[in-house]
């Protein structure tokens, strides 16, 4: 077992966790933060996607010690006017995808607040949703820019 | 339509915002205290008997549990998916056996103090095979002497589906053109988010099940049946979902064995599939084969039609047998004919099972009819569409089910996708305007698709409504939530009913020690049947409550009217609140206000015509659909933004089965070849078109909820033939088959060159 420090959400929070242990199953089992998924556990599919230092990326790739010292967001830690956007245009179904999906739109809101539909379908070709073929999901994330910029 | 209060506007889905914070509670998220961990070793042979199989070592493995093989379980033949004993599905299965029908099936289950330990245990199971061979296809299963089952003295699921109406003898004798291919249909999965999971603990004997399902009532039986306990022993849970698309409707194996382990741990199990597990233990769509002959009068008439589907199951019976017979009957119908003689089959093979998928075989069988629709129209000099129009079904025709068509949808499908694609300037041959490498061309294709699985199983609606004293009321339902926004809409058809505000009705489920009765999510049948259950107990609520509300306004009950939670006398300014009408006063408690319904429903069908725009690219063979503008009529829109999430995401799934997906199994070995979101292609954000959907409220339904129809299969239907003609628009080449890949049109495009 290795203890490791991080900042999780806002708060300093240790961790003890067998040093092969992804981040995602960390998160999950040790740190009891469900909200992120298991889809694939190989980096296929997106579900798992947390914010490390500000930028996106699989948690079911990492290593859960190579968390030590940085600073971890999980959907739990967000709140963003996506959410709310995603609510009312349809851009959840089953919401499986949708932790990863939401923590992936607001990294790509927070470097191009104005993105093009382009730019938003490029910035989640790696989180696949099974349900909505993204229509809705792109709605949202376009709606969630424009009210960012009100 | 007349326009309702709550029904028709688009309502804030309550279960929304636990799935956009992380809040919403899967099966998986669930950790009790001491759950163990348990894993499935599957087999690496497709066909076999198992000779010797030893858990020895796997057992004196630090942190292993315990392990169950063929040895340590009951021997009971049980269903493989739980439908209430209806001809829609097959008992051939064991929880675990002596044989091994499928490369990837289990052999053994182990359950420890990790998900680690529990697979590094797998491979300390020593399993001696004798190996036998392996049918690894329907022509290889239908012409060997070796039998998948003992059940029956071939390798056919069930006896052949046969339905005659008219002769068609006759009706090709007076057929000017007659048409004849066959179609072949690979094999796509349901490919879910969540893979499947389940929860087992035992308390006082009594099992509890936390289970990621469509069907939890089914669940609930047969895991009754198969272990032997009364109905009260067992309690299932299920609260949020991440989609099952039908396949979630089956077992899995895995439940029994989950429960098993936990049974002699004496401890909590949990059990996950992996990604590739929901591949190889998982459903897929069946693959198969239709030969479709068809008859036309110069005029476009169908004279005749014929066709013999053969449908691969796979290992298993699973759902082959509702699958054949809705995929067969489905031919009767869709574009009218007197003469039709269809023959449906199924056949075993070893391979993985294929199961329930959204679509349920006529995905199968209205690719080939909509593609020669295509043809014929080519052949005849006619519009498709028009072809398509001049037969269409119409009010009180024959349906699939035996049931008269309601009302003129697929028609008015048809005639607005004209309309809304200019469809007479864009459907014009683009063969020989062009000699640029990227070619477009505009295709289009129809669907029918029934609420309810009515003939196949005679399924009942259940619900109970409660009004509590302040007013606000409570739907007890046993339908699940895959994610479609189905208890949503119910709540909608409740507080209509009842007069009150969206806000005030609540939606109890997901827990079958509590809620009524219920067939499963699938069928397209929650809203419609359901829903209309929920309608009717809401409907003996409120003449309680109206009742009530008469007596405090001094009024007849008939001349009372509510609101917005308000109760009125037409015409007067005398009004009372739902609130001060039922609650407590004067030291009297609020009355019992509770009601259950039951409804039986028949069978109603929505319709859809898809309009798709492809272009193609002739130097590297890539398909890209450029837009879909997809028509579908399903009765009364409860929730348009639900509806149309139900729509594009079902073209998703199609443009998947059309373009990438298939689920590859090696032809030599019967092994997977492309188990995980790598190999196994689908379309992903930037593969996805615009899709522009049109909901059309033109021929409701009674049997619905103020008129509500389903509308979860039928986007997936459409949007298959409606590519593949588009396709053949573009480049000329007619292509028979799915999924269409980039190599297939280039040897089609060479082919065609050679002519």
């Amino acid at each position: 077992m290795k203890k490791i420090s991080l900042t999780l959400n806002g708060e300093k929070r240790e961790l003890e966790l067998e040093p092969w242990r992804s981040l995602l199953d960390a998160l999950r089992n040790e740190a009891g933060l469900t909200g992120t998924k298991k889809g694939c556990d190989v980096g296929d599919c997106g579900a798992c996607t947390v914010l490390v230092d500000g930028k996106p990326l699989n948690s079911c790739l990492m290593l859960g010690v190579e968390a030590d010292g940085h600073e971890v967001v999980t959907i739990e830690g967000i709140e963003h006017p996506l959410q709310e956007q995603f609510i009312r245009l349809g851009g959840a179904q089953c919401g499986f995808c949708t932790p990863g999906m939401i923590v992936m739109a607001k990294a790509l809101l927070d470097e191009n607040p104005n993105p093009s539909e382009d730019e938003i379908r490029f910035g989640i070709a790696g989180n696949i949703c099974r349900c909505t073929g993204y229509t809705k999901i792109v709605e949202a994330i376009q709606a969630a820019a424009e009210e960012m910029r009100k | 339509m007349s326009k309702l209060a709550v029904v028709g506007e688009s309502q804030r889905r309550p279960d929304m915002p636990g799935k956009v914070s992380g809040r919403a509670q899967y099966a998986g998220d669930l950790s009790l205290p001491g759950m163990l961990h348990a894993k499935t070793k599957r087999s690496n042979v497709a066909h076999a008997r198992i000779k010797r199989i030893d858990a020895t070592r796997a057992l004196a493995y630090d942190g292993v549990k315990a392990v169950l093989t063929h040895h340590d379980v009951p021997r009971v033949l049980h269903y493989g998916s739980p439908h209430p004993r209806s001809a829609s599905v097959t008992r051939d299965q064991y929880i675990l056996d002596s044989k091994v029908r499928y490369w990837g099936e289990s052999v053994a289950v182990v359950a420890a103090v990790s998900e680690e330990i529990a697979e590094e245990a797998l491979d300390l199971i020593e399993v001696e095979y004798e190996e036998l061979p392996a049918l690894l296809s329907v022509d290889q299963a239908l012409s060997s002497s070796v039998k998948i089952h003992d059940l029956r003295n071939d390798n056919l699921v069930v006896d052949p589906v046969t339905v005659r109406r008219g002769d068609v003898e006759e009706g090709f004798g007076e057929a000017d053109v007659i048409l004849e291919g066959t179609y072949t249909m690979g094999r796509p999965t349901p490919a879910y988010m969540e893979p499947n999971v389940c929860v087992s603990q035992w308390s006082e004997e009594r099992l509890t099940m936390w289970i990621s399902t469509q069907t939890p009532f089914m669940v609930r039986g047969i895991l009754a049946e198969v272990l032997g306990l009364p109905l009260t022993k067992v309690r299932v849970l299920v609260d949020h979902m991440g989609g099952g698309f039908g396949a979630k409707q089956d077992l899995f194996q895995s439940e029994f064995l989950c429960a098993l382990l936990a049974k002699k741990t004496g401890r909590p199990v949990r059990m996950e599939f992996t990604r590739k597990e929901t591949f190889l233990g998982g459903r897929s769509r069946h693959p198969g084969t239709v030969w479709l002959k068809q008859g036309f009068r110069s005029d476009g008439t169908i004279t005749a039609r014929q066709a013999r589907i053969t449908f691969n199951s796979g290992a298993y019976g699973s759902h082959a047998p509702g699958v054949t017979a809705v995929g067969t009957t489905a031919l009767t119908s869709l574009y009218r004919c007197d003469n039709v003689l269809l023959e449906g089959s199924a056949v075993y093979t070893n391979t993985p099972i294929a199961g329930a998928y959204r679509g349920y075989g006529v995905v199968q069988t209205y690719y080939a009819l909509d593609i020669q629709m295509d043809e014929a129209a080519e052949k005849l000099g006619m519009d498709p569409a028009e072809l398509k129009l001049r037969n269409a079904v119409r009010e009180g025709d024959l349906s699939p089910s035996g049931h008269p068509i309601v009302g003129h949808g697929l028609e008015d499908c048809i005639r607005r996708g004209i309309l809304e694609t200019d469809w007479k300037k864009r459907n014009r041959p683009h063969l020989a305007s062009s000699e640029k490498p990227l070619r477009r061309g505009w295709g289009m294709g129809c669907e029918m698709h029934g609420s309810s699985a009515y003939p196949g199983i005679k399924e009942q609606g259940n619900a109970t409504v409660r009004m509590n004293d302040d007013g606000t009321a409570q739907l007890f339902t046993g339908t699940t939530g895959l994610g479609t926004g189905a208890h949503t809409a119910l709540a909608q058809v409740v507080a209509e009913e009842l007069g009150l505000r969206f806000e005030d009705v609540s939606v109890v489920h997901g827990d079958t020690d509590v809620v009524p009765w219920d067939i499963g999510a699938f069928a397209s049948h929650t809203t419609y049947m359901g829903g209309r259950a929920a309608q009717m107990a809401a409907a003996e609520v409120k003449k309680r409550m109206l009742a009530i509300a008469a007596e405090a306004l001094e009024a007849s009950a008939q001349d009372l009217e509510v609101r917005q939670g308000i109760v009125s006398v037409k015409g007067s300014d005398r009004r009372i609140s739902v609130r001060d009408a039922v609650g407590p006063k004067l030291g009297l408690p609020t009355p019992q206000l509770i009601a259950s319904a039951t409804y039986k429903p028949t069978k109603s069908y929505s319709f859809a015509a898809h309009f798709v725009e492809v272009q193609v690219d002739t130097e590297t063979g890539q398909i890209d659909v450029l837009q879909v503008i997809p028509v579908h009529e399903i009765g009364r829109v409860i929730h348009p933004v639900a509806a149309a999430g139900q729509i594009e995401g079902g073209i998703q799934q199609g443009i998947g089965h059309m373009l990438t997906e298939d689920y590859v199994i090696d032809p030599q070995t019967g092994r997977s070849l492309n188990a995980g979101f790598v190999d196994y292609k689908m379309p992903l954000s930037m593969d996805m078109p615009p899709i522009r959907t049109i909901l059309l409220e033109t021929a409701p339904d009674p049997g619905g909820p103020f008129g509500a129809k389903g509308v979860g299969e039928d986007p997936i239907i459409a949007i298959g033939p409606a590519i593949a003609n588009a396709v053949y628009n573009a480049i000329g080449v007619r292509f028979r088959h799915y999924p269409i890949t980039p190599e297939d049109v280039l040897n089609g495009l060479r082919q065609k060159e050679k002519h």
